[in-house]
């Protein structure tokens, strides 16, 4: 179980469990805090009921036109909480967001090429 | 007035795009250039200043960059200005702001907008200032004028946050409250509002107010179709409804989210609130606290004023709700509903029975159904502590015979880990023998390798299953270590962690960079700077109140003064090196002041403890060092696991910061002092008294921060010195006892106040003081490394410092003494006497610095010694795993290397291939070549210091005769 919420500041302090992760790039500060200024709806941290950070996504919408999208810029979730979809969950949250709230007509976002488990779960139908 | 475009300030677009270019490349000569050749041109044009300010700015020339911007600002102000656009003072205030001068960038914008009143843009740009300095209330008034200026939604939000700001920063603010409400209301009744944001700002403020009927009528009505998403829809409705009071409406609004969201644990802790009618579990508004979580342990002390029947029948509703959720779940992924069972026969079992077996069997069906998941222990961590010790074995057993251990499955290393990771959470471990412990951790080493065929399919980049196995069996190392101070342990410990990294390629540099990146995040100054996005009102809130945290983190302040102590010891043996390291940090007199009580006392502690394993790092608080007492119960090294982390918080920790604060500013009075003493101690030295009297308070604050009075510290370098008192009780601080000496012998150059009591001539003088401390001090030290020769975990970083600290600061005490007393021709003295040097005191200087020599040289042969051949080095170390007792050491590193060396073809080529490459001895000598190198960068510091030494031994020789 999870409590998916908005992504706070203090989160930053305390998400190293997530970033502690060789294929998760750590920003600087104000990167994240951007992200949570301009798109709140847009930067959710999972919360565990101990109160752990065990993941989170965060993203924005842009674009012009037909291409006014949403994009992923980063998904993350720490090793103790993997293997339990929390990243397809957070997907579908922020697609539904992206939807919903800004009527974007997708979602994007890179992935490195060398990062296959990623890749696969990406390539999965969405309900998978 | 001149747009953005075309005329830039003025000035044609076309002439200053290539200076904007340049600097954007950095390359700030060649903007330079390119400036002052337009400003040959124009040369009032306060566009091209502020353009020319910026480019020194970013050359590190802040005075020339204040002075242009200045000159710039002055022909603004002037009357026959042509040219007067926000690019000019948007360009002034980047370079003002850099400067740290934001008062000088906010009068700016305010004379622009005295001059062009009704300017939107200038206006956004004041607002823009105010808000970078916090000043609530004018970024209120300006807010409003822009807002009645032109009307629109924004900028009566960008007020009403203002008016947030007040109310939650500055007292009296809540009086503004109605006022907010009174702008948004008639804003509807004209406009009606259409961002999102809006109708948040607008709930929240009535919910401010507690007018939590008047919000849920909003929500209810048309302008709540401007909240995307249902949930979130709902779950403001459930808070608003629970702060009304209103329980049973509340509780069925939490139903239809767990309808629809069955695994939003919060939504459950409040629904479990709501039907309780307990304070601890109902939602609170936003931004009355922290809108981080409810953890479960702050609902252990709840109370209700329900009568048990009550409670018992609601309790009753809730678990059929939640079956039926769990019924409805397929997925098998939603854990939810299932802990949402145990947590509701908690409640039951703290209101009735306390042997209610309901409790203990929920937690048993929860492991049986995601026993297996890596997460599952801590999920369920603050349960299992109410567990008794019977109850706990019972779990553990009914756990363990769920699985068959000897097959291989996912599912089945998952339970096994899970059951480890129970005893761990709950300290089962600490209670066990050496013996017990030392078979568990070399079971986990071979469950960790029976299931290596598991991942032979794993992207090599994927974590391996069962990796948890190797670090809590390195874990329980460390404690061995601890418990037995037998070295193999330690080096088995790394020998299992590096096995797992030899079996998953694991990037380690870029580990590294993230660590310094998220190190860094508590020390990234910019960041208390930057200019907040309005955006809504609890995000503002938060922003400011995370300013706040990282302006009084503790980490900054100690990253600060650790950066100044770290170039200093760096180039201790300059001493214009370190005047100048001194002077760019205002001579520590700003670290001073940061460290004063009242900050002190709202210092913030923004450490991830929960990312950091539970022993401590340093070894003065590492309660994995006390003695191992077999009577103690799992339960009371839980107590003290908590007691630990809780602990780092206070004193030791800020007593640490405390005294690395002052030492800056200590060295610098120190050198100083002694400078002009020499000189002017027969002009009677009143010319220092201000040095003097700003010593002494220093010195006491660092006495005390070691936990003692000035006198009583007096005292114990008294006893240290003559070796009346023991150094080895003053341990874990003799570092600063020996630099607190090095401090009292400067003063006591120069103090009019006799420092140190001396008794009679025989006494030693402050000189002969450090002399003595320094040499029993770093033999000890010696005489303890020889102990553990060799080997990890032993003293040579204590080594370290006494060199590069207490002693560099000697030195530079000595050669300001020496340099002060060199003929210079330009500092002519006002009297003739200081020509004649004061003979006894170069003496005294003379022989500290034969002392030093000698001791450095105590510790150059010692390290000679330590320069063993690679093998030898080797041998030892590997000595320490050949134990081959059943008790000792070694047993886990001949798993590893039996095991490596028999080809398995289960585990694929990739897994075989990396198994190939792995030896302990391989790693050992890595450990071997890592001393050595330690050892070689220590011998280099000696050998700078003894070149420093003789050349100062040379000049006082050719003073003195």
């Amino acid at each position: 179980m999870t409590t998916i919420r908005r992504f706070c500041c203090d989160d930053l302090l305390r998400f190293s469990s997530v970033n502690l992760d060789h294929l998760t790039e750590t920003f600087n500060m104000s990167f994240y805090m951007t992200y949570m200024a301009r798109w709140p709806d847009y930067f959710h941290a999972a919360v565990s009921p101990g109160d752990r950070v065990m993941g989170y996504i965060m993203g924005k919408v842009e674009g012009q036109g037909e291409s006014w999208h949403g994009h992923v810029t980063a998904v993350s979730v720490a090793t103790e909480f993997r293997r339990q979809k929390l990243a397809k969950k957070l997907m579908n949250l922020l697609e539904e967001i992206s939807d919903k709230m800004d009527k974007a007509y997708f979602v994007d976002l890179f992935v490195r090429a060398s990062n296959m488990p990623a890749i696969r779960m990406y390539e999965k139908p969405p309900h998978d | 007035m001149a747009s953005k475009f075309g005329l830039a300030g003025g000035i044609p677009e076309r002439r200053v795009r290539p200076i904007w270019d340049a600097v954007d490349s950095r390359q700030y000569k060649a903007a330079l250039k390119l400036c002052t050749a337009l400003l040959a041109k124009h040369p009032t044009s306060p566009y091209v200043l502020a353009l020319k300010g910026l480019i020194l700015e970013r050359m590190g020339k802040p005075d020339e960059a204040l002075s242009v911007c200045l000159n710039a600002k002055e022909l603004l102000y002037s009357d026959n200005i042509f040219h007067f656009d926000d690019l000019t003072l948007s360009t002034l205030q980047i370079v003002f702001q850099r400067l740290e001068r934001l008062d000088l960038a906010t009068s700016c914008y305010e004379y622009a907008c005295t001059k062009y009143p009704n300017n939107l843009e200038l206006m956004m740009g004041l607002f823009n200032c105010y808000v970078r300095e916090y000043s609530y209330v004018k970024q209120q008034q300006t807010a409003i004028k822009m807002y009645k200026t032109v009307g629109e939604e924004r900028f009566l939000l960008w007020a009403v946050c203002s008016i947030q700001l007040q109310v939650h920063f500055s007292s009296g603010g809540e009086k503004l409250l109605p006022l907010a409400e009174a702008l948004l209301k008639k804003h509807i009744t004209s406009h009606s509002l259409h961002e999102p944001e809006a109708l948040a700002f607008y709930i929240s403020i009535l919910e401010q107010q507690s007018k939590y009927d008047a919000a849920l009528e909003v929500l209810s009505g048309d302008l709540g179709s401007l909240m995307g998403r249902e949930e979130d829809k709902l779950r403001l409705q459930g808070r608003l409804l629970a702060q009304a009071c209103n329980y049973a409406a509340a509780s069925e609004i939490y139903q239809k989210i767990l309808e629809s969201c069955p695994d939003d644990w919060e939504s459950f802790l409040h629904y479990l609130g709501c039907l309780l009618e307990h304070d601890v579990n109902l939602p609170k508004s936003r931004t009355s606290e922290h809108p981080s979580s409810l953890p479960v342990n702050s609902a252990l002390a709840l109370k209700t004023s329900l009568s048990e029947e009550l409670v018992e029948s609601r309790l009753a509703s809730a678990l059929t709700f939640v079956q039926k959720l769990q019924v409805n779940d397929t997925s098998d992924c939603v854990r939810g509903p299932h802990l949402a069972n145990i947590e509701i026969e908690r409640q039951r079992r703290r209101s009735g029975n306390p042997t209610d077996r309901k409790f203990i069997e929920a937690l048993i069906n929860y492991f049986h159904r995601f026993g297996h998941l890596s997460c599952a222990a801590s999920d369920v961590e603050i349960y299992l502590h109410m567990l008794s010790s019977d109850e706990t074995a019972e779990l553990l057993d009914t756990v363990s015979r769920s699985f068959d251990a000897s097959s291989l499955s996912v599912k089945a290393l998952g339970l096994a880990i899970t059951t480890f990771k129970v005893q761990e959470l709950l300290g089962t471990f600490f209670s066990k023998s050496t013996t017990e412990i030392q078979h568990i951790a070399k079971g986990m080493v071979e469950a960790f390798y029976k299931n290596l065929p598991l991942s032979r399919d794993l992207d090599p980049q994927e974590s391996m299953h069962g990796e948890e196995l190797l670090c809590m069996a390195s874990s329980i190392l460390v404690q061995l270590f601890w418990r037995t101070r037998n070295l193999g342990y330690l080096i088995e410990a790394i020998l299992v962690l590096e096995f797992g990294l030899t079996v998953r390629k694991y990037v380690t540099l870029e580990v590294k960079n993230i660590l310094l990146e998220s190190a860094s995040h508590h020390i990234l100054p910019q960041m208390l700077n930057s200019p907040l996005l309005q955006q809504t009102a609890d995000l503002v809130i938060e922003f400011v109140q995370f300013k706040e945290r990282l302006q009084h983190s503790m980490q900054y302040l100690s990253v600060r003064s650790d950066s100044v102590i770290l170039s200093l010891k760096q180039k201790a043996e300059s001493l214009e090196e370190v005047e100048s390291i001194l002077e760019n940090v205002n001579h520590g007199a700003r670290l001073v002041e940061l460290s004063n009580e009242d900050n002190m006392k709202r210092f913030t502690f923004n450490e991830d403890l929960q990312a950091r394993p539970w022993w401590t790092p340093t070894t003065s608080v590492n309660f994995l060092s006390e003695p191992f007492d077999e009577g103690s119960t799992p339960a009371c090294f839980r107590a003290k696991a908590c007691e630990h982390k809780s602990t780092e918080k206070d004193d030791p920790k800020i007593k640490d910061a405390e005294r690395k604060a002052l030492l800056p500013r200590l060295v610098y009075l120190s050198m100083h002092g002694c400078a002009s003493s020499l000189r002017e101690t027969q002009l009677n030295g009143s010319g220092l008294d201000t040095d003097a009297t700003e010593m002494k308070p220093l010195l006491v604050k660092y006495a005390r921060s070691i936990g003692y009075s000035i006198d009583d510290a007096l005292s114990v370098i008294l006893g240290m010195s003559s070796g009346k008192k023991s150094v080895k009780d003053f341990a874990p601080d003799i570092v600063s006892w020996m630099s607190f000496a090095v401090f009292i012998n400067a003063w006591n150059l120069w103090s009019n106040e006799s420092v140190i009591p001396r008794a009679d001539e025989s006494s030693p003088s402050s000189w002969q003081i450090v002399d003595s401390l320094v040499k029993i001090c770093i033999e000890e030290q010696l005489i303890d490394a020889n102990r553990i020769l060799t080997s990890p975990g032993n003293n040579i970083p204590v080594l370290v410092q006494m060199i590069t600290e207490p002693i560099s600061w000697h030195l530079v005490v000595i050669q300001s003494c020496v340099r002060s007393m060199a003929p210079q021709g330009k500092k002519k003295k006002k009297g003739g006497p200081s020509e004649r040097p004061n003979v006894p005191r170069l003496q005294a200087i003379q022989r500290s610095v034969q002392c030093m020599i000698d001791t450095v040289r105590g510790v150059q042969s010692w390290l000679s010694d330590q320069m063993r051949p690679e093998e030898q080095a080797l041998d030892i170390l590997l000595s320490y795993l050949q134990g081959g007792s059943e008790d000792g050491p070694g047993q886990i590193s001949c798993i590893l290397e039996e095991n490596s060396a028999r080809h398995n073809p289960e585990h694929g080529e990739r897994i075989a291939q990396s198994l190939e490459t792995w030896s302990s001895a391989g790693v050992v000598r890595r450990i071997v070549g890592a001393e050595k190198e330690l050892l070689v960068e220590l011998r280099k510091i000696c050998d700078s210091k003894l070149n420093l030494l003789a050349s100062v031994s040379a000049s006082l020789s050719s003073a003195l005769h």
